[in-house]
């Protein structure tokens, strides 16, 4: 075992440039680029350049986001079961269901997943010392914070934020029956293309660093999924977020110049207290640009979330990931889907009919490789011996949370069905399944299986199954009975719920939003685990899980700067190398060379 | 303690299921030919309720059985092509399955019968106008320039199919039982869209385009009008309403409406009599 | 893996990539990471070309005539095309003059290299200045504006504006870039190891060479942006 082979490693940039020490290998190193050295207190812990910070730093500002985006949920939940109480008017209704909205799937799911998982596993897991440019890295950061600053200040401008709904869709986004049509919606899209500029720069660091710096014998194929999941995230991200960053141009330029991009002749007041004087634009274009960008932001956030809940699930259940080749290409073949079918969010937008057949018929293609996931997680867990340790619950809970989500897409990816159901609370059940609560799920699950290496000490195992039982059971009772909300027709983004003499789901509604109060207090038991355990929680052993994957075989835990001491790591296997019949132990991490293993017939990958 | 675990998982498949079939919220009524797309929607929670039964109590048996033993003896085994190669042609067969139903109702649902009666629905900022076929039984041309106070609907008043259109400036509107019909959604501000969830139909309005929709209404009755695309602060309150009736309430109806024609008359006078009170 | 060793054809290809350490192999990481950023980039010109193809399909006016719009009068007569032919052409020659530039950065000629950088950017600068002139033209003198066009629909100024501005964009900053690899090579920091400002780290002749390459590329998009704007 490499564990604790007790070499000094004094971090000195001279080392790394060639490891002459001895081994037999050839270098491990790329002479690609030194390490960058801090030297200041500042240069440490603000404005760092290693990942496993700024990785960090992205966790802590998008769960800060995240929380905003909770608030503003259960005021609307408030507002929707108990109107009496006037805590929102239509204005701020729809003010919150943008930013919401908004704030959850980009600033929070997306940032966090790229820019905090990414950032702290991708180096850790490749066995690389930090991503490729660290100096690029750390920008990305601050200017994601800036983002995040530009979209709040939006609650102080003149109007408000823009209330348009999260897909801001012209023209009604920039006329004047609609709050924050001016001053809101300038900042929410200067938020939008500082978050792009933002991610660009982090994610051309992951993209490379995975590409070009893994460390000797990690192959593409004996990456962790994870890192898999991550780097096709990435991708996608960075060809599919220009269609955003144009559509929010165009935008911009109808907004604050009054050209006609999207917006036909229309008869309304605009911004400007005017007449709409325009002509001959097309509001479908908008439609298009955006889900371009859309569809594939919601792999954005779900592949990410895959990749880590099958390490999750393979380690805890103590058994190889089943299938690992066909997850690998299951997640390429989503990825590349995801960039053909974005039209199904506009069966009834008004296009031409024909393209129905199409997009419905790519769409639901994408459930194959999605289905071949679900089945490679459950045939991971047969014949496995688990463990129902926190992260292991809640990758369960993320199983039947996105198998739920997932068939429900069934419904709304298909065209004829999508007609009675689309604009309904069906969607707003099945998008929370999907991108909402399974992801979320996931994070919770990730943070309690990492939090060990990032703070060298243990989360509270009592504290965490209270918060799972908590936040699963009550999440699944939020959203479940809203699928039928949905088959009665209650439309979404009402501010009064609808109710008519024919579908009545008073009772149901307050329900709601009672649990929605107790899953989102029940959020500080999370926070008050994180604070109180970084401080004294139990410390943790080294490699707590038993796991393979490189970012356990640190020398130090929590690793150091530079990650892995004198020398990289050198890798001989898959991460999933577990139970390996003939082995010793009942896990062979990637690092152990078969020579230290020999008799386990482990496979060869 | 991990009994619980377990029976946590099983409770919520089996809970699903129950409130699936016991829930008192479900479709509201159909008045309309669209039962096709009830049926695919039914079709597919069978599909899908299979699957989710099978894989969840799967999972549930997995938890169960292979709890954390220490001496456990667990599978090696990375990958199993045949078994794999099973799972994705029994999924692309499910798929199908669901594709097939879904596809056919999109198929009528865009192909509007001959004769089919036409109805246009014009959208604003926050209610709706309908506006009817005279005896010609063809709708006026329209274009937004021509809107005026005296011209709400932007006819155009060269076009003779426009004068006996006969325009609902109400959010009110009757049509008759088994006739099918026809809907032109024309919105002259902003995204809308029609929907009345006892017809199941829908279909945005966007300005600057004429989309439509068809379906037959089968039941007499009174229903509501919803917005079902966000159309400002507005929006949840964007209501009308939509009777269905036998013939003879329709032609009484129908009776009252006013043509565009009258409506030209009246506004003539009415500016007449302005003209003069001005002087 | 020894690339001898490897199976036949797409095989062999698959076995190469997924390799370890690194798919592109004998890249730098900073090249690798401009092809990513071009990809990225080349899709943000895609959907600005494509919204442009369906914008103008739906205008409610007609497009405008592109030899009309575009004309200027040079002693009287009218000869249509002419200044965007010159600034397409100074542009091209700068993508010679970028690669010559390459070409003795990678002899480490700093005095040639050096010359070479500023004259690519000269002729960036130059197309920046007649894409000023031009839109100045356009705008007082004949009166075309984003949001109005006498000549047509309006959209297309709003088209012309938002991507020729785009561009015209990527253009400046490359040539602020230039001028500063230009200094670094005249200063020697490539051979002396001298460490950038804000990163702190040492670079070497490759940074020319990766700077070529996005220089290309905007060249290589203004051709796409000329044929849609000023062919059709
Ligand atoms: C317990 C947590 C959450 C609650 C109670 C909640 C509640 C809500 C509510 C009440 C709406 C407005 C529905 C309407 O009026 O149509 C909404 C919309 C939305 N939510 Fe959540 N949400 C939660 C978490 C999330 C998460 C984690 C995401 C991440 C993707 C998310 C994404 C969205 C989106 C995209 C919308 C649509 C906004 C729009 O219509 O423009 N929500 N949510
Ligand atoms: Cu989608
Ligand atoms: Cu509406």
């Amino acid at each position: 075992m490499p564990e604790g082979d007790g070499y000094d490693y004094k971090i000195e940039a001279k080392a790394y440039t060639a490891s002459s020490s001895g081994a037999s290998v050839s270098p491990a190193e790329s002479p690609d680029q030194e390490l960058y050295h801090s030297k200041s207190w500042w240069t440490t812990y603000v404005f760092s350049q290693d990942a496993k910070y700024i990785g960090i730093q992205y966790f802590c500002a998008a769960t800060a986001i995240a929380v905003l985006g909770l608030v503003l949920s259960v005021l609307m939940r408030v507002q929707l079961a108990y109107p009496g109480l006037n805590v929102l008017d239509p204005s701020t209704y729809y003010q919150a269901i943008t930013m919401h909205g908004m704030i959850m799937v980009i600033f929070f799911l997306t940032a966090l997943f790229l820019g905090g998982f990414g950032n702290f596993l991708i180096p850790l897991m490749c066995g690389a010392r930090d991503m490729v440019f660290p100096y690029v890295n750390m920008m990305s950061f601050w200017i994601f914070l800036l983002s995040l600053l530009v979209l709040v200040a939006s609650y102080l401008v003149p109007g408000g934020p823009t209330g348009a709904g999260w897909t801001l869709y012209p023209p009604q986004v920039i006329t004047a029956g609609t709050p924050g049509n001016l001053w809101g919606l300038v900042l929410m899209l200067v938020s939008i293309v500082l978050f792009v500029v933002g991610f660009t720069m982090g994610g051309l660091n992951y993209v490379i660093t995975v590409l070009q710096a893994r460390t000797r014998g990690m192959t593409l194929m004996r990456m962790p999924l994870s890192v898999w999941g991550i780097f096709v995230a990435t991708i996608i991200a960075l060809l599919a977020f220009p269609a955003l960053l144009v559509g929010g141009l165009m935008l911009l330029l109808d907004t604050v110049l009054g050209t006609s991009f999207y917006m036909p002749a229309i008869i309304a007041t605009s911004n400007f207290g005017n007449e709409v004087s325009t002509e001959g634009g097309s509001p479908l274009l908008f439609q298009h640009l955006f889900w371009f960008f859309g569809h594939p932001e919601v792999y954005i956030v779900a592949l990410p979330a895959f990749g880590i809940v099958s390490d999750l699930i393979s380690v805890h259940a103590r058994r190889n990931i089943f299938g690992y080749r066909m997850m690998v290409w299951a997640i390429i073949a989503i990825a590349a889907l995801s960039f053909i079918v974005w039209a199904h969010h506009m069966y009834i937008a008004g296009f031409t009919p024909w393209f129905g057949f199409f997009f419905a018929s790519t769409t639901l293609m994408i459930a194959i490789p999605t289905g071949i996931k679900m089945y490679n997680w459950l045939l991971t867990l047969w014949r496995g011996n688990i463990r129902f340790t926190v992260p292991m619950l809640f990758a369960l809970a993320f199983f039947i949370t996105f198998l739920n989500g997932g068939l429900t897409g069934m419904f709304m990816g298909n065209v004829g069905t999508d007609i009675a159901l689309s604009d309904t609370y069906f969607v707003v059940a099945h998008f929370h399944f999907t991108i909402g609560i399974a992801p979320v799920l996931v994070v919770f699950g990730a943070v309690y299986h990492w939090f060990p290496l990032a703070t060298g000490r243990m989360l509270d195992e009592g504290l965490g199954k209270i918060h799972f039982w908590i936040t699963f059971v009550g999440a699944y009772m939020i959203y479940f009975p809203m699928h039928y909300q949905g088959l009665q027709g209650v439309p979404r983004r009402y501010f009064e719920m609808y109710n008519s003499s024919q579908a009545s789901s008073s009772g149901l509604n307050e329900f709601i939003t009672i649990v929605t109060i107790v899953v989102a207090l029940s959020q500080l038991i999370f926070f008050y685990n994180i604070i109180n355990s970084a401080r004294a929680g139990k410390k943790a052993k080294k490699n707590p899980w038993d796991a393979n994957s490189l970012e356990w075989q640190t020398p130090e835990m929590p690793p150091k700067h530079g990650n892995w001491g004198r020398t990289l790591p050198v890798v001989y296997r898959w991460p999933y190398d577990f139970n390996v019949p003939g082995a010793s132990k009942d896990y062979i991490p990637q690092n152990v060379s078969p020579s230290q293993v020999r008799g386990a017939k482990a496979e060869r990958t | 303690m991990n009994i619980f675990v377990v029976i946590l998982f099983l409770a919520v498949v089996v809970g699903t299921v129950l409130f699936h079939i016991l829930s008192p919220w479900w479709f509201t009524p159909l008045a309309s030919n669209w039962s096709s797309i009830d049926n695919a929607i039914l079709i597919t929670f069978w599909v899908t309720g299979f699957v989710f039964v099978a894989l969840g109590l799967f999972l549930v048996y997995c938890l169960w059985k292979y709890q954390y033993k220490k001496n456990r003896k667990v599978e090696y085994k990375p990958e199993n092509k045949s078994l794999e190669a099973i799972l994705v042609v029994v999924s692309a067969i499910g798929v199908i399955a669901l594709l097939a139903p879904g596809l056919s109702v999109w198929n009528d649902y865009i192909k509007v019968p001959k004769g089919a009666a036409k109805v246009e629905v014009l959208s604003y900022q926050w209610g709706w106008n309908f506006r009817l076929p005279g005896e010609d039984g063809a709708l006026g041309k329209t274009s937004i320039h021509n809107i005026t106070d005296d011209n709400p609907y932007g006819l155009d008043l060269n076009d003779p199919n426009g004068k006996d259109d006969l325009l609902v400036q109400d959010a009110d509107l009757h049509l008759q039982v088994g006739v099918d019909v026809e809907f032109l959604l024309r919105s002259i501000d902003v995204l809308h869209n029609f929907y009345v969830p006892e017809f199941r139909a829908k279909m945005d309005m966007v300005p600057g385009m004429i989309t439509f929709y068809w379906f037959t209404p089968t039941k007499t009755g009174e229903y509501e009008i919803l917005c079902a695309e966000l159309c400002g602060t507005g929006h949840y309150a964007m209501l009308g309403t939509v009777v269905v009736e036998e013939e003879s309430d329709y032609s009484n109806w129908l009776a009252q409406q006013t043509s565009f024609e009258q409506i030209l008359a009246q506004n003539k006078i009415k500016n007449k009599t302005i003209q003069l009170a001005e002087k | 893996m020894n690339r001898s060793t490897l199976p036949k054809g797409w095989d062999g290809f698959a076995h190469d990539w997924a390799a370890d350490q690194k798919v592109f192999k004998g890249m730098s990481w900073g090249k690798a990471m401009m092809w990513i950023f071009l990809l990225s980039d080349t899709f943000i010109f895609s959907c600005l070309l494509i919204s442009l193809l369906t914008g103008r399909a739906s205008t409610a006016v007609s497009w405008p005539d592109a030899s009309v719009v575009f004309g200027l009068e040079v002693f009287g007569v009218s000869v249509p095309l002419l200044l965007i032919a010159i600034m397409t052409f100074v542009l091209i020659s700068s993508s010679g003059t970028m690669a010559i530039a390459v070409k003795y950065g990678y002899e480490k000629n700093r005095k040639l290299c050096t010359i070479f950088l500023l004259l690519t950017a000269l002729c960036g600068a130059a197309f920046v200045s007649m894409q000023a002139f031009e839109w100045t033209k356009l705008i007082v003198h004949e009166g075309v504006s984003p949001w109005g066009n006498p000549f047509g629909a309006e959209q297309f100024g709003a088209f012309f504006f938002m991507i020729t501005g785009f561009h015209g964009t990527h253009v400046t900053i490359g040539v602020i870039f230039l001028l500063i690899m230009a200094r670094k090579v005249w200063r020697g920091d490539f051979d002396s190891g001298r460490r950038g400002y804000f990163t702190t780290m040492k670079s070497d002749y490759l940074a020319i060479e990766i700077m070529g390459l996005y220089w290309h590329f905007v060249d290589l998009v203004w051709v796409f942006i000329f044929a849609f704007f000023y062919l059709w």
